[in-house]
């Protein structure tokens, strides 16, 4: 070997110190089904997008193991966008240029209004989110885009049914809405008021706090004041709900407590059970607990083989499950008739989506017709096992 | 001190740019960045357009913050404003050469609004007087639904110029650059005009400079005024560029960011605005890329990403206040002073 | 009438822990004239360092509350040395943002090391609410406002008559002199420091054990800032009563106009008051020499 000088050495560190970037780009494959991602793995929302980011990539691994779709294995690609819009668009501004992913997931109604025209122009992606906005389920003016579940407005008309349904009581019920001052907090509350007015429930007070809800003594007070039986909380993760229950409870009142979907989670039914209070609420997928649904049953196995410290699985978790399970579908689809994965070929493939087995995770059979389904169910929080189990049947709206 | 350069009149000593090596390597610097879409990838192409539509938005809190000595705690709203106004106007079917301006003028005379207090109080208590601004300006955001859109944000048609739709990160980066450049010159010679004077001046002894003759109330306005004016054809652009927009974007923290971004740069010049902003945006971004980097050792670094942000974000001002005052600026003209008076010593 | 008295009370009340963080923020500026804008976060701090001896060390909760207050103060005498000391010549802006720069290190700090959960810590004061015919007190308002009430008349006779306090006030007023007659000035911003720190961590822990405890929890300080202004900057008295004052407006409003104005009203409020009177209500007209 001839003597090396220090000109070379330094040139062959260079290139050994490059070779991690070159292999790792030689990974891609252009056969692969690419799902990118805008998580908020970090920021105010980081408790949920931690699950959402597993949820996804756990589905893409379970998949893969299974055979991927239709022969093809799908690839993950996700970053942090930390549940800013700027930094969910520039996430997804990379990730287009370097992956040309197939579907793309966003971390809230922001981005996926801010990301739409570039992904209708690039006619190559497909996009979901946690989101359940009434305005993204909107096949005319978002067509690239897919609800994981019941939008906010159709959860909020299931309660409403289900409290008619099992109100007993010789006078009306008296309905509190509290909610939150953010797009999580007001949106479905305009379709819960309408479908009680239809029904002929009254709604005796709407109590409006501030999204961080620090102080409430006063918004509390207003509420103490209606006598309110039922409460549906909306737009909140945990605090400000436990304040409110304690201070009704100190003043003698004890009503029904509701909640709808990411507001059901266990920081909520946590808090509220140490003051000896059963959350209720409409949920858009069976519970992480509900061992009767295949599906559910295939995701504990997956978990305890790969995460075994992973006990409580959050409905973020399967929500992001679920719309791995629905972007397989449209590729599934669009595969086996032959058709290239283009937007017109994914959304008329997701558009065929009707009476579609979930394998539990809805328990009603799936119609994607309208960009979002229709159903939800009851689950209620049982003090002994100490976990969320169904309080009535799947409700189609 | 350049050799061969000798001025023989007034005129020419208040040259922006006094020697052909200095027009020159601007020049060719102008080129480079007209240039850079064809030579940069998709990715630097962007985050080359969040800096010009920070550079705007720094070159405005510089004028008010760094040359007028008026600490303005409200820039983050007044690009919300500029936003807005280019979303309400845009939908109307207003032409984008119409609608920034408009949205600059608009937010002008919202500053002079905000800048009232200043013939008051003054220092801190001016600060939080434009912090009372902000709170009441995002209030406004968020409940003035049939304008804004409320809390869920609006969308911002895209810019059409004559027929050709400015769509895709090319085209909004000509728009950005155009305007970055020609406001960039307009700032830079405001500094030798009476009116760039008298703003050193008010911040230096503003009770000197009312025995002097300059005009307290009607400068200081005019201060806050052309601030907001950057801000609000910075907040234009913005909208332009993203599309879509929310009120949460247009938080406290974004008024602190910019100030960051002033007193990092350079406070009172342009050159200090240019350096600030493109610090500030990059330094989360290597933060980002690093913790791509090493997750494959830190598998939990992501989770730590945003909060060590901060952390870093809060790190950086502080050691720029104790150890650079002056900012990047000084540093910059430190390394030419160095390579001018070689082989001397500075 | 009833609802307007109700409301009232519990705005009062509520008033009585933000005239703590509002003395926090007065007694370093009467005393270093330092504007300090990480008045929310050093709370933050405190409380969620009582949470952590309270709940991962296990301690009782008292003797948490003195460890965090031990703990605040340690890191105040640190904040002061390293990062004020060079400062203290620079303009306003440098100082203020160096404290912006603080109150950023300290949020991700505690972002990074507790994460973005919501915790619950242990409540230091019994919950049982008053009932006054049909007004509701809840217990916990009531407990705040009293330990709130105590503190602050402590500090106000601590101010008056201790020899200590006394020599406090001369040094804020001026250093100069204060030095010539003996007094320890760098002891006495030390000293201003670590109680501004421990009012703020009283504050913190109050406020944590009814709303938990969260990285979102220093946003309850932006108030603090309308309150402030309206009491003058250097005005202990000022900030008391602008507190109490602007609780109850903030309760007023949320009761009739919803909880988002919560945020609003008062410094609409203060904007106009700034035009009549300037330097706040209680605030010291300072005369500028040339």
């Amino acid at each position: 070997m001839k003597k090396l000088n220090r000109r070379q050495v330094v040139q062959g560190f260079s290139a050994s110190a490059l070779s991690p970037w070159l292999a790792g780009n030689s990974y891609a494959q252009s056969s692969d089904i690419v799902i990118g991602a805008a998580q908020p793995i970090t920021g105010v929302f980081a408790f949920a997008g931690v699950a959402m980011n597993n949820g996804l990539n756990d589905f893409v691994q379970w998949k893969n193991s299974k055979g991927g779709v239709q022969g093809r294995k799908l690839r993950y690609v996700v970053e942090d966008s930390g549940f800013k819009v700027d930094q969910g668009v520039a996430v997804f501004k990379k990730i287009m240029a370097s992956d040309k992913p197939n579907f793309f997931y966003c971390d809230g109604t922001p981005l996926v209004k801010a990301i739409t025209r570039d992904a209708i122009a690039s006619n190559h992606v497909m996009t979901s989110s946690t989101s359940l906005a009434s305005v993204v389920a909107d096949p005319v003016n978002v067509p690239q885009h897919f609800v994981p579940g019941a939008t906010y407005g159709r959860l909020h008309e299931v309660l409403m049914e289900h409290i008619k349904s099992t109100w007993k009581g010789a006078d009306k019920p008296r309905i509190a809405y509290v909610y939150a001052e953010s797009e999580f907090g007001m949106d479905g509350i305009p379709a819960g008021k309408a479908r009680a007015e239809k029904l002929g429930l009254p709604i005796v007070v709407e109590i409006v706090t501030k999204q961080s809800g620090i102080d409430v003594t006063t918004e509390v007070a207003k509420l103490r004041r209606a006598r309110p039986n039922i409460v549906i909380f909306q737009g909140y993760i945990s605090a400000p709900m436990p304040e409110f229950i304690r201070q009704m409870k100190e003043a003698g009142i004890d009503p029904d407590v509701y909640g709808t979907a990411w507001g059901l989670d266990k920081p909520a039914f946590d808090a509220l059970a140490k003051l000896g209070e059963s959350l209720t609420g409409v949920s858009l997928y069976a519970t992480g607990d509900d061992t009767s649904a295949p599906m559910i049953k295939e995701i504990r196995e997956y978990l305890s083989k790969n995460r075994p410290d992973l006990t409580h699985i959050s409905p973020f978790y399967i929500s992001t499950w679920f719309t791995g399970m629905v972007f397989a579908e449209i590729a599934d689809r669009c595969l086996k008739a032959r058709k290239p994965l283009d937007l017109p070929n994914m959304k008329a493939a997701l558009e065929s989506i009707q009476n579609w087995d979930t394998g539990g995770i809805i328990g009603l059979p799936v119609d994607y017709s309208k960009h979002e389904v229709l159903a939800g169910r009851l689950i209620k929080y049982n003090m002994d096992k100490k976990f969320m189990e169904p309080a009535g049947p799947w409700i189609k709206v | 001190m350049r050799t061969g350069v000798f001025y023989e009149n007034f005129q020419s000593e208040e040259q922006l740019w006094n020697s052909p090596v200095k027009r020159f390597w601007m020049l060719a610097f102008i080129c480079a960045l007209l240039t850079l879409p064809f030579w940069g990838t998709q990715y630097i192409l962007a985050m080359a357009c969040i800096v010009g539509i920070h550079v705007i938005a720094t070159l405005g809190l510089n004028l008010t913050t760094g040359n007028a000595g008026l600490i303005s705690l409200s820039h983050g709203a007044f690009l919300g404003v500029g936003c807005y106004t280019v979303a309400y106007l845009g939908k109307l079917g207003v032409p984008f050469y119409v609608t920034i301006p408009v949205a600059g003028i608009f937010t002008a005379m919202l500053g002079v609004i905000v800048g009232l207090p200043s013939l008051k109080v003054k220092g801190i208590y001016l600060a939080i007087a434009t912090l009372a601004a902000h709170f009441i300006l995002s209030f406004v955001f968020r409940e003035w639904t049939p304008v804004t859109g409320g809390v869920q944000g609006t969308t911002i048609p895209r810019a059409n110029f004559f027929g050709y739709e400015l769509m895709g990160d090319k085209d909004n980066f000509y728009l950005i650059y155009f305007l970055a450049i020609i406001l960039g010159i307009a700032a830079r010679n405001l500094g030798r005009t009476y009116i760039g004077r008298a703003f050193v001046a008010v911040r230096d002894r503003d009770i000197s400079a009312e025995i002097l003759g300059v005009n307290l109330l009607k400068t200081k306005l005019l201060a806050f005024a052309t601030g907001a004016f950057y801000a609000g054809v910075a907040g234009g652009v913005l909208g332009y560029f993203y599309g879509a927009i929310v009120p949460d974007y247009f938080a406290l923290t974004l008024s602190i960011f910019y100030l960051a971004a002033v007193i990092v740069g350079g406070l009172g010049s342009v050159l200090g605005s240019i350096f600030g902003a493109l610090f500030m945006t990059f330094v989360p971004e290597a933060l980002r890329l690093l913790s791509n980097a090493s997750s494959h050792w830190f598998p939990n670094a992501a989770g730590l990403v945003l909060p060590m942000g901060q952390v870093v974000f809060g790190l950086l001002i502080i050691i720029f206040l104790v150890f650079e005052p002056h900012g990047l600026t000084a540093n910059w003209r430190r390394v030419k002073r160095y390579f001018h008076l070689w082989p001397f010593k500075t | 009438m009833i609802e307007f008295v109700e409301y009232s009370l519990l705005g009062l009340l509520s008033g009585g822990v933000m005239a703590l963080i509002a003395l926090s923020f007065v007694l370093i500026y009467k005393g270093t004239g330092v504007v300090n804008f990480a008045v929310g976060e050093v709370m933050m701090l405190g409380a969620y360092l009582y949470y952590a001896a309270a709940v991962t060390f296990e301690l009782p909760p008292v003797v948490a509350f003195l460890i965090s207050l031990a703990v605040i103060s340690i890191l105040a005498m640190l904040v002061e040395r390293t990062v004020l000391r060079p400062l203290s010549g620079q303009p306003a802006v440098a100082v203020m943002m160096a404290t912006i720069g603080m109150s950023s290190i300290m949020h991700g700090t505690i972002e990074t090391i507790w994460g973005g959960d919501t915790y619950q810590p242990p409540g230091l004061i019994p919950r049982t609410p008053l009932f006054l015919g049909e007004i509701l007190i809840p217990g916990s308002v009531l407990g705040n406002f009293a330990i709130a009430g105590i503190l602050i008349a402590c500090f106000l006779a601590f101010f008056r008559y201790s020899k200590t306090g006394i020599a406090l006030r001369a040094t804020a007023s001026d250093p100069v002199t204060a030095a010539t007659l003996g007094i320890n000035i760098n002891f006495a911003t030390l000293l201003t420091w670590m109680l501004a720190g421990s009012v703020g961590t009283v504050a913190g822990v109050l406020i944590a054990s009814s709303a938990g405890l969260a990285p979102s929890l220093s946003g309850a300080a932006l108030g603090v800032f309308a309150a402030i202004i309206l009491g003058g900057m250097d005005s202990v008295l000022g900030a008391i009563v602008a507190s109490l004052f602007l609780g109850w407006l903030e309760s007023i409003s949320a009761g009739y106009l919803g909880g988002k104005s919560r945020d609003v009203i008062p410094y609409v409020v203060v904007l106009l008051i700034l035009v009549v009177r300037p330097y706040g209500i209680f605030g010291t007209r300072t005369i500028e020499r040339l």
